[in-house]
């Protein structure tokens, strides 16, 4: 099977099942990226084409040495999210709570459907950390590479966006509770 | 909150939406979009392919046309005040192609005179063209070349010199030694 730097070299030479290959392969990743980054299935849709026609038409700029293909796709959804999803402060948790078993009391839909209002609610640095590390199993390289940062600031963005996530479940659930 | 139970509740919501992709819609755009950008990078291709080929063409008959002979090089009598006396060149004819061929044959070595001035005094010359061209031999004379009485009607080839303005310039004489 073809890797992706093969099949997009095979795609700009005129190849569309290469071309159809690579994005059946990536399509979903970038859709889930910028669907969990904006929470607009609209905004999601548009993104994911954009990235894979700035792909034919600038698919050049890719640089194997700077990071994976998948990287390079990611980095361009995060630019094309960042210019529709209106900068949204960031909303400080309610209140801290210390029983750790609150979330539990929450049905799996409305689990889902908190963690999804809590990571969307991130400010953006710390919500493109987590969304590609733990909701993409992104490599730390791979997002550092999207992201245009260093490892170390993946790292401690990730460790900073999981703490203020676990506030605001924590917050939702008491509330919920409540 | 510990954050095992974070990475679980982020777990759940990746297992959730695992299956979520783009509409078909986007691939059906993307890949019309990668047909007609196929179809305009071969018609660029077949363009550029076209600018060259009417290029060589153009510089191709450019070249053939300095060797065809013209219906009249003459330039005004104004200018050149020596076709008063025998203008010969104004009265140029087009040279067949079979008669050119015939003479420009592989064994037969062309020979060809000096420039003679047509013009003067005669303006900076930059660029032109130079055309073969067929006259009596009596064109010869013009230039002071001796002709005898009995040949002055004879067909002769000569090289006409043409300036950008189009005024005929100067002019050689041609003759064919057979080897």
């Amino acid at each position: 099977m073809r890797n992706d730097e093969e099949l997009l070299e095979a795609a700009r030479c005129g190849d569309e099942a290469a071309f159809t290959a690579l994005y059946q392969r990536r399509q979903g990743a970038v859709y889930r990226f910028a669907l969990h980054m904006s929470g607009d299935a609209a905004i999601s849709e548009d993104v994911t084409q954009e990235v894979f026609l700035a792909l034919l038409e600038g698919g050049g700029r890719f640089d194997p040495s700077r990071g994976t293909l998948l990287s390079f796709l990611y980095g361009v959804a995060r630019n094309l999210v960042l210019r529709r999803v209106d900068k949204k402060p960031f909303e400080e948790a309610d209140e801290i709570a210390t029983d750790e078993d609150v979330l539990e009391d929450l049905t799996r839909r409305e689990t889902i459907e908190a963690v999804r209002s809590a990571v969307l609610s991130l400010p953006m640095q710390y919500r493109e950390a987590v969304v590609l590390c733990d909701l993409e199993n992104a490599s730390y390289e791979d997002a550092a590479a999207a992201l245009d940062c260093p490892v170390g600031t993946v790292r401690s963005r990730l460790s900073r966006g999981r703490a203020m996530l676990a506030q605001k479940l924590t917050a939702k659930a008491v509330r919920s509770m409540s | 909150m510990s954050e095992d139970r974070v990475l679980q509740a982020l777990k759940a919501l990746a297992e959730n939406d695992r299956g979520k992709e783009a509409p078909l819609a986007v691939e059906t755009r993307l890949l019309g979009g990668f047909r007609s950008r196929r179809s305009n990078h071969r018609w660029r291709w077949v363009g550029i392919a076209a600018i060259a080929a009417g290029v060589v063409l153009a510089v191709f008959m450019s070249t053939n046309r300095a060797t065809k002979p013209v219906v009249s090089m003459g330039p005004p009598a104004n200018q050149v005040p020596r076709q008063e006396q025998a203008p010969v060149v104004a009265v140029a004819t087009l040279a067949p192609h079979k008669a050119a061929r015939k003479m420009a044959r592989p064994q037969a070595r062309e020979v060809v005179t000096d420039f003679f001035p047509l013009m003067d005094p005669a303006p900076p010359f930059e660029r032109g063209q130079m055309l073969r061209v067929q006259l009596p031999a009596s064109a010869m004379r013009t230039v002071g070349l001796p002709v005898r009485e009995d040949h002055l009607a004879d067909p002769i080839q000569a090289d006409v010199l043409v300036g950008e303005e189009g005024m005929a310039r100067a002019i050689r004489f041609v003759r064919f030694d057979v080897q």
